[in-house]
């Protein structure tokens, strides 16, 4: 997969890059206006990266010139300025999606593995994640054949974490999918169920799967194919 | 005349309505003149006639003393001329004022008697203007012979009185119309000044002299009204102006501590080679504070856009009593561990109102994280959803610390914390309660804080229903 960055910061671009990079993605860097222009109306990329701030050419104005050249990419915008306003034009001239910095970098991995119809999501109802077994419909969860006694709302954390193993979840992300709350200046409640959890699903236990990644979020991963 | 000045407009009327006045009193005054004249000089020729017609009738044949009147005593006065001629029944002059022929005729003024009725007024050829009047009289009991008598007063004098009198109408007419203007003109500016004076002084006024007020004392009340106005709103800028510059000062603070953790780690582990362990340690912690920071941006940006009008709600039917339970459930974890018991008040029935769901969950949330934080162990949270006639009261109850009186009425300001020890590991910005607050302005409601030290505090989002 082939993805094109157009940003102009060059420490953005570069923590872009090596981040998309080490996901996986052949990752191409514009600094400049024109020059995100030209290569996307030459290259042949699967997804572009595309700040609205540049100098030479605006990220609106490539937005809409490139949708104008008819050319089909799916394009994820980057801005400083979140306002309702500057989301609906950006929708309104093509884009596929929207990120206001700051972001996480999880994040803006999701939302790309999201538009590349790549998700990690199994749909299955038994999910096998190393010795952890998980009946989504028959609300069972086993780990090396003993029986897991989790609350609704455990098995629910559990359950959005093993359909999206091998993927770092934010707090936030967490927070809106189990509680349906946002959970902005008060992350605080998010590690005290996952705490809870873990005690449950890793602690009697020798192999870990729940890891915490500092700063951003969790991870539930079969720790031997790392 | 919408753009016109005020002065000017005010001397137009001021200069018409006092013109108006001014013509209006010397027309009336003129006319009053004119009539007192009509009337003195009616009443004289009345006076005139009943004498000659007492002379024709009393004095029978003796003819002596009628010609001494009509001849002699008419022609010698000068200022009021009576012209009186005596025919007899055949219409023969029996005698006449010298000189009335020359402008009245007999036959013009007996022409013009059949023509009017009582006085009348006869213009001659020559000119000159008579007031008349025509009486016939018996000579003797019997009426057997009938005489007439032309009886006229020569308005010369009359005319030269009006002629004069309206020469001096004339001449105030002017001068009122040299004065008023510059009279109206004087009094719009005078009346005027304080207005000048109100826009000088708001003219100065820049950012740095907001604290500057018009002095109204000694103004009429209607620009006392506008100066009060004026440094009521000055005051409310003054206020905002001085919130707004703390404000930022205070952003700028809460910045510098997250950005000089960032700073002052990644330096310190730059200087010497480190292990990869001891720099893990430092991303993620440069990582933690930088995540403090987007969120502390997010909460500023969260007060900035909600304060800009034109950002709507996305209001929709929600069950407030499900809200509180899902709060509830979402704190449920932290509660425990820090041994507190969080409740929602019992009740099934579903409590429904047009609001946005996820701000609310937000400010209930806030709201309850703060109860929470206050809470020592074998505490109680307390939410609950009421309907109290129109308005609708979301609770969060605690028995923690509480706040004290003075420190009560800043909690909603931002950036505020009741204890200034309670630092930022204890979570939080002290943006919580502003959001809260601001949350529940956007849905047109209200929020109340009561607090007994030492017992506990209670916090009430009061919506209209």
């Amino acid at each position: 997969m082939k993805l094109l960055i157009v940003e102009d910061e060059a420490k953005t671009a570069n923590f872009l890059k090596r981040g998309l990079s080490e996901a996986g993605f052949q990752v191409n860097v514009a600094e400049d206006g024109l020059e995100g222009r030209r290569q996307i109306e030459v290259g042949s990329y699967d997804l572009i990266v595309l700040d609205i701030l540049l100098p030479g050419m605006d990220g609106w104005k490539i937005l809409a010139s490139a949708r104008e050249a008819g050319v089909q990419t799916p394009i994820l915008l980057l801005t400083a300025r979140d306002s309702v306003a500057d989301r609906v034009r950006g929708l309104e001239l093509g884009a596929d999606d929207y990120l206001v910095k700051p972001f996480a970098f999880s994040e803006l991995l999701a939302r790309v593995r999201t538009i590349l119809r790549r998700p990690p999501v199994r749909e299955a109802s038994k999910i096998r994640v190393a010795d952890l077994e998980i009946d989504i419909t028959g609300h069972k969860a086993t780990r090396a054949g003993q029986w897991l006694d989790l609350t609704a709302r455990e098995f629910t954390l559990l359950s959005l974490l093993v359909r999206r193993a091998g993927e770092v979840l934010t707090r936030t992300l967490i927070a809106e999918e189990v509680w349906g709350m946002s959970s902005e200046g008060d992350s605080n409640v998010v590690d005290v169920n996952l705490r809870r959890l873990r005690t449950k699903l890793d602690d009697p236990f020798p192999r870990k799967l729940l890891r915490t990644v500092r700063g951003v979020g969790y991870i539930l991963e079969d720790p031997d194919r790392q | 005349m919408g753009g016109a000045s005020l002065a000017l407009l005010l001397t137009v009327w001021y200069t018409t309505a006092s013109l108006a006045v001014v013509s209006a009193a010397t027309g009336l005054l003129y006319l009053a003149l004119e009539d007192n004249l009509r009337r003195i000089s009616e009443q004289s020729l009345r006076d005139e006639l009943g004498v000659c017609r007492a002379l024709v009738s009393e004095q029978r044949g003796d003819l002596h003393a009628l010609h001494e009147e009509v001849e002699v005593d008419s022609a010698v006065r000068r200022y009021q001329k009576f012209y009186i001629r005596v025919l007899d029944a055949h219409g023969t002059v029996l005698s006449t004022t010298p000189g009335m022929d020359r402008d009245l005729s007999s036959s013009l003024v007996s022409e013009e008697a059949s023509n009017n009725q009582g006085i009348f007024k006869i213009d001659s050829p020559a000119g000159a203007s008579y007031r008349a009047v025509v009486a016939t009289v018996p000579r003797d009991a019997h009426g057997s012979e009938v005489w007439t008598l032309q009886v006229a007063v020569d308005l010369t004098q009359e005319q030269v009185v009006l002629e004069r009198q309206r020469v001096w109408v004339w001449t105030l007419l002017g001068a009122a119309l040299l004065v008023c203007p510059g009279m109206g003109f004087a009094i719009a500016h005078r009346s005027t000044r304080p207005l000048r004076e109100v826009a000088e002084t708001a003219r100065q006024i820049e950012s740095n002299t907001l604290n500057e007020r018009i002095h109204a004392e000694g103004y009429p009340v209607e620009i006392r009204v506008l100066a009060v106005a004026f440094n009521g709103m000055l005051e409310r800028l003054e206020e905002s102006f001085a919130r707004l510059s703390r404000f930022s000062a205070d952003i700028a603070h809460e910045l510098r501590t997250p950005v000089n953790n960032i700073r002052g780690e990644a330096e310190v582990a730059l200087a010497r080679t480190r292990t990869p362990e001891e720099l893990l340690e430092v991303v993620g912690s440069c990582l933690e504070e930088s995540v403090r920071l987007s969120e502390l941006i997010e909460s500023l940006l969260f007060l900035a856009r909600s304060e800009s009008p034109g950002d709507h709600l996305h209001r929709t039917q929600v069950d407030l009593r499900r809200l509180i339970n899902d709060v509830c459930e979402y704190y449920e974890a932290t509660a425990s561990e820090i041994g507190v018991k969080i409740l929602v008040n019992p009740g099934d029935e579903k409590l429904m109102a047009s609001v946005d769901r996820v701000l609310l969950l937000r400010a209930v949330g806030n709201l309850t994280s703060n109860s929470l934080a206050h809470c020592s162990k074998g505490g109680t949270v307390h939410l609950s959803a009421q309907r109290r006639g129109e308005q609708i009261w979301l609770e969060v109850r605690d028995t923690g610390l509480g706040i004290s009186a003075e420190a009560l009425p800043h909690v909603f300001d931002r950036f505020y914390r009741a204890d200034p020890a309670r630092s930022r590991n204890s979570g939080g910005v002290g943006l919580g309660l502003a959001i809260v607050q601001q949350i529940a302005a956007m849905h047109g409601g209200q929020v109340k804080i009561e607090s007994n030290p030492g017992r506990g505090t209670t916090v009430s989002i009061i919506l209209q229903g």
